[in-house]
């Protein structure tokens, strides 16, 4: 089997001690106009675990993972990552996380080849590296033959097997899955646990949330299963969840009592 | 690397994917230029036919057929992002916000040099006007104006990508911001094309300069903040 | 309490500048008595810029602290700042009807920089109306604000020159009663207006910054309410821990 090539974020501060732990949640929630997505999500996740992210529809896993890649803040709580503060640094937090959303993020009119090339290069690839890199990701899923087709011609698994390379251009400490095995056929998700455990060799933590429950569960250390934008459940190795802690209202810290 | 020459790498991968998409997406670009002229071919009808009440008003009519195109390429740079969500990852890229921002200003000015280009010669004809002899003034007053609705464009158009009533909210929020460029580009040609008789071309493309640099460095210092969500 | 002494000190302020300015304060000699409107057209020109200079400062003070109250003051400005710019406007036009024979004219500068202000503020606060989410449309509000900030002087100018840049001011100008040599009187009674005007505008500042804060605050206690709601239905018990080995 070729050599897949997986690159990992440096690890920050100094090689001695144990690392931060990879993920440090402290009552994450988020509201969504009426409804809220996420209602206190406490959990610490070490680095270097594979986990999965459980839940029915409406859970929250797609909002928790969002808050995770800094695409967007959390209403109320905080979050470290890899000992940053996601909140205050998230450019820092960029340079380290991948993200793996349900929308592949690719642009129509342009090939498989000049998506993966511009990933490449706003992921710091740079000069004769760039198309290297972007090539071997592409070879790498399966999309070598279409790779100087227009990616508005691609099914939704070819998509999704492009979205899949683009992470493999990124250099991270950290990535986050949403929902890898939809639209793919059985070699495609074959790809997916083959990356998961790549990734997992390397020491890299993941995060994925799957319908494909059996399958992520097997190539995890640890689960969590959320419920109404809740924790309900953890198991297994690497992961604590706190507990529910009081939202404090901003408005009572900066504003004090008066009227 | 240097982080100057990064960014600029940043700014000119951004827009030539953007110029690569627009010239390969489904006639867009031709469609915009189309409907500008078109709306040149209607001011013609509604103002029409004393031709020298025409000719007088062609350098009015070229530059608001150049807004509405412009409000139209704008907003389309954008919509190119959030068709299939790469909006998202475009702001998830660990790069400076300044340089992508940089990139799209560079995209949206390239293809709105191209409309008025290309509209130049449309109101030549519709409206008598000899433009040969100014050629090179008019072809600044048009790099100057298609940069400062660019620079403001980009923002706005950023801001507005993910808003509902976005259709109707880009040009509210344009048009009272574009007036000082609309007038100077205006008085520009018009004294571009007279031959500059009483010297104030200069005067009204420093105008149209200051305006290009402050709504560029607005833009880039608040596009990060656009890009979040 | 404060607050409404300070009501009560600007309404009397008003009153008093206004019969000033009707009453006490002699015709001008060109315009007549036309000319009394400039008191409060000036004064209420002056605090709306002052107000959109607010709006832009703290909205550019938001983007820096994330603290929705520099949002809420920015509010305030620009809602206080819409009613002074109406103001203004009508005051111009009621003085330009008897002056210049016509409500309109393009090429005074300060009319028209002042319509473009009541535009571009009109469309801020219409924006602001299409984002629910509130550091969503506290961020964008901020960056509209300071645009629309900026542009400003440059619209102020191009309509200075767009008036001709060879040809002197028009007559009926304004900017003559802003002369230093103007007599004491008239300097006195545009002062006191503008004096009473900024009381006003102080209250309403004040006034609109407390209604915007008690809103948010309303909001803030909903949106936490829902978080309660969201954990009280949570049906399952077990949050099981366990140490990594």
């Amino acid at each position: 089997m070729p050599q897949t090539t997986i690159y990992v974020a440096p690890r920050l501060g100094g090689a001695h001690g144990s690392p931060p732990p990879a993920v440090d949640t402290d009552g994450l929630a988020r509201l969504f106009g009426r409804s809220a997505a996420l209602a206190g999500v406490s959990l610490r996740i070490e680095a270097g675990r594979t986990v999965a992210l459980l839940g029915p529809n409406g859970a929250g896993k797609t909002t928790l993972l969002r808050i995770l890649a800094t695409a967007i803040r959390p209403s109320f709580g905080g979050l470290f990552i890899d000992g940053v503060d996601a909140l205050r640094h998230p450019e820092i937090i960029r340079t380290r996380v991948a993200y793996l959303s349900h929308a592949s993020g690719m642009y129509d009119d342009l090939t498989a080849f000049e998506n993966l090339r511009f990933a490449a290069t706003m992921l710091g690839w740079s000069g004769a590296e760039v198309a290297t890199v972007a090539e071997r990701a592409i070879a790498e899923v399966g999309l070598a033959p279409v790779a100087d087709d227009r990616v508005g011609s691609f099914s939704a698994g070819m998509r999704k097997r492009l979205a899949l390379a683009r992470l493999l251009v990124a250099r991270p400490s950290l990535v986050l899955l949403d929902e890898p095995h939809a639209a793919l056929d059985e070699d495609g998700m074959a790809l997916v646990d083959r990356l998961l455990g790549l990734w997992h060799e390397f020491g890299i933590t993941v995060v994925v949330a799957s319908h494909q429950a059996d399958r992520v569960v097997r190539a995890a250390d640890a689960t969590v299963r959320l419920h109404g934008g809740l924790v309900a459940e953890v198991s297994g190795s690497g992961v604590r969840a706190g507990a529910l802690a009081p939202v404090i209202p901003s408005y009572a810290t900066s504003l004090g009592t008066s009227r | 690397m240097n982080a100057l020459r990064r960014n600029a790498t940043i700014a000119l991968a951004i827009a030539r994917k953007d110029a690569l998409a627009e010239l390969r997406g489904r006639q867009a670009v031709g469609s915009t230029i189309f409907f500008a002229a078109l709306v040149l071919l209607l001011f013609g009808f509604a103002l029409g036919p004393d031709s020298r009440r025409l000719a007088e008003a062609a350098p009015g009519l070229l530059w608001l057929a150049i807004v509405f195109g412009g409000l139209l390429t704008v907003a389309r740079l954008h919509q190119l992002e959030a068709d299939d969500g790469a909006l998202e990852q475009l702001a998830l890229y660990p790069v400076d916000r300044r340089a992508v921002y940089a990139g799209k200003a560079l995209a949206g000015a390239g293809a709105m040099l191209l409309l008025g280009g290309l509209l130049l010669p449309v109101v030549a004809i519709l409206y008598g006007v000899p433009l040969g002899a100014a050629w090179l003034p008019l072809v600044v007053t048009v790099i100057l104006g298609s940069l400062g609705f660019a620079a403001v464009g980009t923002a706005y158009a950023g801001l507005t990508v993910r808003m509902r009533a976005r259709e109707v909210m880009l040009p509210l929020l344009m048009l009272p911001i574009v007036a000082p460029l609309l007038l100077a580009a205006v008085k520009a040609t018009v004294a571009a094309v007279a031959g500059d008789p009483f010297g104030e071309l200069g005067a009204w493309l420093q105008l149209l300069a200051g305006f290009d640099i402050v709504m560029l460095i607005a833009g880039a210092a608040t596009y990060g903040f656009l890009l979040e969500d | 309490m404060k607050t409404r002494i300070l009501g009560f000190a600007a309404l009397l302020a008003v009153l008093a500048a206004t019969v000033n300015g009707l009453f006490v304060v002699p015709a001008d000699l060109n315009q007549g008595d036309a000319q009394r409107i400039m008191y409060p057209h000036v004064a209420s020109a002056w605090l709306a810029y002052l107000s959109f200079g607010v709006t832009a400062m703290a909205g550019i003070g938001y983007l820096v602290r994330r603290d929705l109250r520099l949002d809420a003051i920015a509010l305030a400005g620009a809602e206080v700042g819409v009613i002074f710019t109406a103001f203004a406007i009508w005051g111009g036009m009621m003085w330009g009807r008897p002056v210049w024979g016509v409500f309109w004219q393009w090429e005074d500068p300060r009319l028209t920089t002042t319509a473009l202000l009541l535009a571009l503020y009109a469309g801020y606060l219409l924006f602001r109306r299409l984002t629910d989410d509130p550091h969503r449309r506290a961020a964008r509000a901020a960056v509209v604000g300071l645009i629309a900030a900026i542009d400003i002087p440059i619209v102020h100018f191009s309509v200075i020159w767009w008036r001709g840049l060879h040809q002197g001011p028009t007559i009926g100008d304004p900017g003559k009663i802003l002369n230093p040599s103007a007599p004491p009187l008239f300097v006195l009674a545009l002062m006191s207006m503008l004096a009473a005007f900024t009381l006003v505008w102080g209250y309403l500042m004040i006034r609109r910054y407390q209604l915007a804060r008690t809103e948010w605050q309303i909001e803030e206690h909903g949106r936490l309410g829902r978080i309660s709601v969201a954990r009280r239905s949570f049906s399952t018990e077990s949050v099981s821990e366990e140490a990594a080995p």
